[in-house]
Order: structure tokens, then sequence, then C-alpha cells
């Protein structure tokens, strides 16, 4: 299987673990830069790091991270790499201006894709950053999937100069596949699992081609379909109260309602990725009391087949 | 606008959209006229209450019926814009190059994600067509973003009332031949900052731009006045916020992120929902039975049970200050079933009981 191509984005529903799959997308002797840019969710914090600023920090061996600030690229792009440092302070920094980029459509969300650009060509030059690969940790779903289609929405909007030149980049870079790709990761929900449905299609038809996989985080699969609650299981229920012996069986139905979904979600999108779907198991089944570290490291033991390899 | 409106708050995947639908049919069956507002990109809602929703209210039967009565609408980004640009924009040839116009377009993509914000239009619109309703329970979208509206409120206001915003709209009305002579309307810097972004993104982009912005003001302006109502409403005293959590760490942050965003807002929440909560009981039970002979399934299971159980009493505690009230809801039975709508009303009904009891603080 090929490698990963240098930027992927990791797509899906809030609260189904991007952060933590971004984090174990690393293999090893890689350098990887996670681009964050979500409000609540930090990669620092995973690794007992603070929170990343709009630099890059190397947060643990191999695994760096940066957290998108509109002003910080807006400020990188005009006075770095254009040497425009007075048109910036006056124009683009100008109260006038920063009101309305702040509000405007699409334009924080160009600059991010613009950065991703940076970090995955010039960066090495300008700014000594070199990176085998950007893993986008994209805001949720929607907001997410709508990165994808922006370049090809912008260049309908009839713009010239240099702007236009701006956009045709970011059109290149998001139309080659061994440039940018994207994940989609689900959980074995009910409405993750709808959002997903919805998602992989919609990926498909903004970036022009299928998702590379699809994880299902927390994954159940590991103890088979539950469709017969196994004996030892029910001699044990029948030592506890009646109070215990029902949240049990609760717990047993929630597990049996998540397998069930997960085999309905591998059904529904059989050949809409590029390489399958890939169960991620939930390590409350076979760790105790693990801590963010512990799952991101058996995250990273689960997607090695995806990074070609080389882990 | 006297009705009460109840917003659920809390990370993804905790059960917002199902209490909503749950505390709606309840609220109606004790009699009271309930809206419920779904922003549901799943369609969980539409399955649980039985039929089809859009973005206009419909009604939802109630099984028994019941003395009040319930209307259910769901978000639609794409719907409602297109409706309040018809609505605006009576002339139906000017209308037509707003539909068309790309930023009309990009603004619809942006405004897509921005649930918070449609949301609250949606809710000052309610209160428009239906002054009599006595209760609007509003589903949100998880985390902060749900009520980043109330915490950036500029954002929308800076973008329609801006200075360029009336600098731009003048040149497109001169470049269309519908102003005048360009160079009468531009003075102090403005030539300068036009001038500087034509070099950045070429003339023929800024007309369209103004375009934009002079054929949509009415419908950008009507929404930014719905805003500012909704704004009002959410902060005054009435309005009732409910932080759900369940046995989920990061729920549990998600949960006092937005409690510490209330706060600054000054405003908090009535009660905490630990929704799914597991009984104390079962992990002491299965820690006294640590030995007992398991296969490898059955071993999982029960490490599982136990992580929850340990997990549901850590997220009660470090919740438990976020509120005066701390309501549990165990796992419901039945709301994948047949009788989900009254699995559904049985799990409002808990919900409004816990809501009625006294405070613990």
């Amino acid at each position: 299987m090929t490698a990963l191509p240098r930027i992927v984005f990791v797509l899906g529903k809030g609260g189904v673990g991007r952060t933590s799959v971004s984090a174990a997308l690393v293999a090893r002797g890689e350098r990887v830069l996670v681009a964050e840019w979500t409000v609540a969710e930090a990669i620092g914090p995973l690794f007992g790091a603070p929170r990343a600023g709009p630099d890059p920090v190397e947060i643990t061996p191999g695994l760096w991270a940066a957290n998108y600030r509109l002003d910080a690229t807006l400020r990188n792009y005009f006075v770095d790499h254009l040497h425009l440092p007075r048109f910036y302070r006056h124009v683009i920094d100008g109260p006038l201006l920063r009101k309305l980029i702040d509000a405007a459509p699409g334009i924080a969300e160009m600059m991010f894709l613009g950065n991703l650009w940076y970090f995955t060509t010039i960066a090495a030059e300008e700014a000594d950053l070199h990176f085998d690969r950007v893993i986008v940790d994209a805001p949720a779903t929607g907001h997410g999937a709508s990165l994808l289609d922006l370049p090809a929405t912008l260049s309908s909007v009839g713009a010239t100069g240099l702007l236009a030149f701006e956009v045709g980049r970011v059109v290149t870079m998001m139309n080659d596949p061994a440039w940018t790709g994207a994940i989609a990761v689900a959980l074995p929900e009910e409405l993750a699992i709808e959002e997903t449905l919805e998602l992989v299609p919609r990926i498909t038809r903004d970036l022009g081609r299928k998702p590379l996989a699809l994880l299902v985080n927390r994954s159940v699969a590991s103890l088979g379909d539950l469709e017969e609650p196994p004996a030892d299981l029910e001699a044990l229920a029948a030592q506890l109260s009646p109070a215990a012996r029902d949240a049990l069986a609760l717990e047993l139905m929630e597990l049996r309602a998540r397998a069930r979904r997960e085999r309905a979600l591998r059904e529904a999108v059989v050949g809409a990725t590029e390489r399958g779907v890939l169960a991620l198991t939930d390590q409350l089944l076979a760790l105790d009391s693990p801590g963010a570290r512990d799952v991101v490291r058996a995250l990273a033991g689960e997607v090695a087949p995806l990074l070609g390899g080389s882990a | 606008v006297t009705a009460r409106i109840h917003v659920l708050l809390g990370a993804g995947g905790v059960g917002k959209t199902t209490l909503a639908a749950g505390y709606a049919i309840a609220l109606a069956r004790s009699g009271r006229r309930v809206g419920l507002l779904g922003i549901d990109p799943a369609r969980r809602l539409q399955t649980a209450l039985g039929l089809p929703l859009t973005d206009r209210a419909a009604r939802v039967a109630l099984d028994p019926p019941a003395p009040g009565s319930l209307d259910a609408a769901l978000l639609g980004p794409a719907e409602m814009l297109r409706r309040w640009a018809t609505e605006a924009c009576p002339d139906s040839s000017a209308r037509d190059r707003l539909l068309k116009n790309v930023f009309f377009h990009a603004l619809s993509e942006r405004l897509a994600t921005a649930n918070d914000v449609l949301a609250a239009i949606r809710l000052a619109e309610w209160f428009e067509r239906d002054p009599s309703l006595d209760d609007l329970v509003v589903d949100t979208a998880p985390g902060l973003n749900a009520i980043e509206f109330l915490r950036r409120p500029e954002s929308l206001a800076a973008f329609l009332e801006g200075p360029l915003v009336v600098w731009l709209r003048r040149l497109a009305q001169a470049e269309t031949g519908r102003g005048g002579v360009m160079g009468g309307f531009f003075r102090g810097m403005a030539p300068r900052v036009l001038g500087g972004l034509a070099r950045l993104g070429g003339t023929g982009m800024l007309v369209e731009l103004g375009d934009f912005l002079a054929l949509g003001e009415p419908v950008l302006e009507r929404m930014a006045q719905r805003l500012a109502a909704a704004q009002r409403f959410l902060r005054d005293g009435r309005t009732e916020i409910l932080l759900v959590t369940t046995a989920r760490a990061d729920a549990a942050a998600v949960a006092q992120q937005i409690a510490a965003a209330l706060g600054d807002l000054g405003l908090s929440p009535r009660a905490v929902v630990q929704n799914h909560a597991l009984p104390a009981a079962l992990g002491a039970e299965l820690a006294a039975l640590a030995g007992a002979p398991l296969g490898p399934v059955g071993a999982a299971v029960v490490r599982y049970a136990r992580a929850e159980v340990e997990l549901s009493a850590r997220v009660a505690a470090a919740s438990a200050h976020l509120a005066p009230r701390v309501i549990t809801l165990p796992v419901s039975r039945g709301l994948d079933g047949d009788r989900r709508l009254a699995a559904l009303a049985s799990l409002g009904e808990a919900l409004s009981a816990g809501l009625a009891d006294p405070p613990a603080m």
C-alpha cells in the first residue's frame, strides 16, 4: 500500500476522536505536523504539553502541532512571504479591513488552506520547517468538509491578480491525490453513523475522489456480534443485586447495539473508500483505566496498516 | 415574548437531541403549547417523532392525545436563506440576481455551518410568527459552538455595518451604472483601500461583492435584527439552560468549558443533566466478583462496564458544582424500538421531574 498523501484531512462529527486519531497517524522516524483548527480539543494536552500556538511546536518526538490563527497567518503571508509590511500594517491589519476579514465568508478558510500549502512546500526553505506530512484535525463535520470544496467555490468568484494566483496554487494542492487526501472517522453510535453516511459521499463529491479510509473508533467488533449473551456473563449477572443486574443488562444491550450499527455501517460503505474500513478497538475493552497517551499508543498500532507499512 | 426558552447544551453525542425531543413531548403532554427546534443533521429526530421535518414548523401528533400541542422544525440552512431572501426581496429580478450571486452562495455555505446564528435567528422568527407559544425547546450544535453567537455578537454586525461595506456597495452601484460618477463617492482612505483590494483580487470581484451587499441588504438586515432579538430573549432571566453530559471524559471537559463561557456572559445553567448514568453499585458489585472465571468476551464486557461506572462517577463529581441541580438519567430502553414516542415521553418526564426538585445548593 502506498504511503499517505502529504496532507490528510481527518474529518468526523464532534467527539468521535479526531484528535486522538490525528496524533496516532505518525509512523516511526517521520516528522508530522498536526494542523489544528478547533476550539475545544487540542493535541498538546493529550501528551501533557500545553496547547500549541500558531507556530509549530514539537510536542512529542516526531509529532508537531500548530493551532491555526487567522491573524498570525495573515501576518506571515503579507509580511514574511510577500514582504509587504506597510500594506499589512495599514490596510490588512487596519481597523476597517480586519472587521470585514473576520466576518467575510471564506477568508479564514482560504488562509487556512494557504497555510497547509505553505507547510507542505516553502516552509522548509522559508522557516526551516520540514514535515513529511500534515494531518489536518479539521473542525467538526460540516465546517471541516466545507474546506474541501472552498477552492472550487473561490475559483468561481472571478478573482484576478494575486488572489487568483493563490487560489490556483491551493486548487492544485487539493486536486493532487499524492498531495491531499481525507480520512473519515466514525463512532458506532446512531447519530455519528448517520453523519458519516452523509460525510463519505460529500468528501467524494467535494474533493473529487473517495476518502482514503473510514476509521471506526471505539469499535466493539472484537467482541463478536453479542447476539447471544455469553453464558459466563449470565452466571456472573445472577450473583448481582437486581439494580446492578439491570444496569449490566443495559450495558450489554448498548454494546450489542454498537456492534449491530458497526456492521450496518461497514455494509453501507463497501467500495466507498480507497482503502476500506479500519476498526479501532474501544480501549475500555482492552485496558484498565486507559489514559489519553495509552489510547493514542494503541490507536497508532491499529492505524499502522494505513501508513504504508512504514510503521 | 412570554414564551420560555429551554436550551440544551453539551458535547457531541451526549443525547441532547433525544432529550430535547423528550422534554418537548413531556411539556406538551402537560398542556403547554410547545415548539421544538432541532439542528439534527441526521434523521433521528424525524424518526423519533415519526414525521418528516423541514425548516417550517409542523404539528406532531401526540399519542395519546394531550391538552397541549407540539410543533417541530429542523434547521435547514440553504432552505432558510432562500426563504428569507424571497421574503425580503419582493422584486423577482433582484431576487434572482441575489440567489445567483457567488457571494450569496459563499455566505450560504458559511452559514450552513453557523448553526448557532441560524438557530438564534430561527428562534426569533418563530416568536414573531407564533406569539402564543408557551415553550420553545432548542437542541444545539455540540460544544462551545452553540453559544458562539452570544460570545461574539459583533461578528455578523461588523460584516453588515463596516464602512468598507458601504464603499463596496457604492462601487458596485457606480460600476453597474446605477450610482453615478465613482469619484464623487469616495473620500479619505477609501480609494487607497479599495485600490489595494482591487490589486489583490481584481475589480470584477469587488463589483460582485458590492452587488451582493446592495441586493442582500434587506435580507442581512432582517437577519441581524432577529439575531439581536434572540440575544435579548436568551439573556433574559426566563431562559432555562440545561447542560448535558454523559460518562465520557471529553463530555465532562466540554461541560466545564461551556459553564465557564456561560459564566463570562452572566448566564448559568439551571441543571446539569447526567445522561446514561450508571449506578455506582454496579461497579462495587463487579469489583467484588473480580475473581469470577470469565472468557475473553465476558471479561471485556465486565471491564467495559466497570470503566463506564468509574467514568460516570468521575463525570458526576466533576460537573456537580456547575449548576444548582444535577439530574441523573439512566440509559433509556425502547428508543430504538416501535414505541419510541412513549420512551421519549417518559425520558422527558424524568427530566421534568428532576427540574421540579428543589435545588441542592
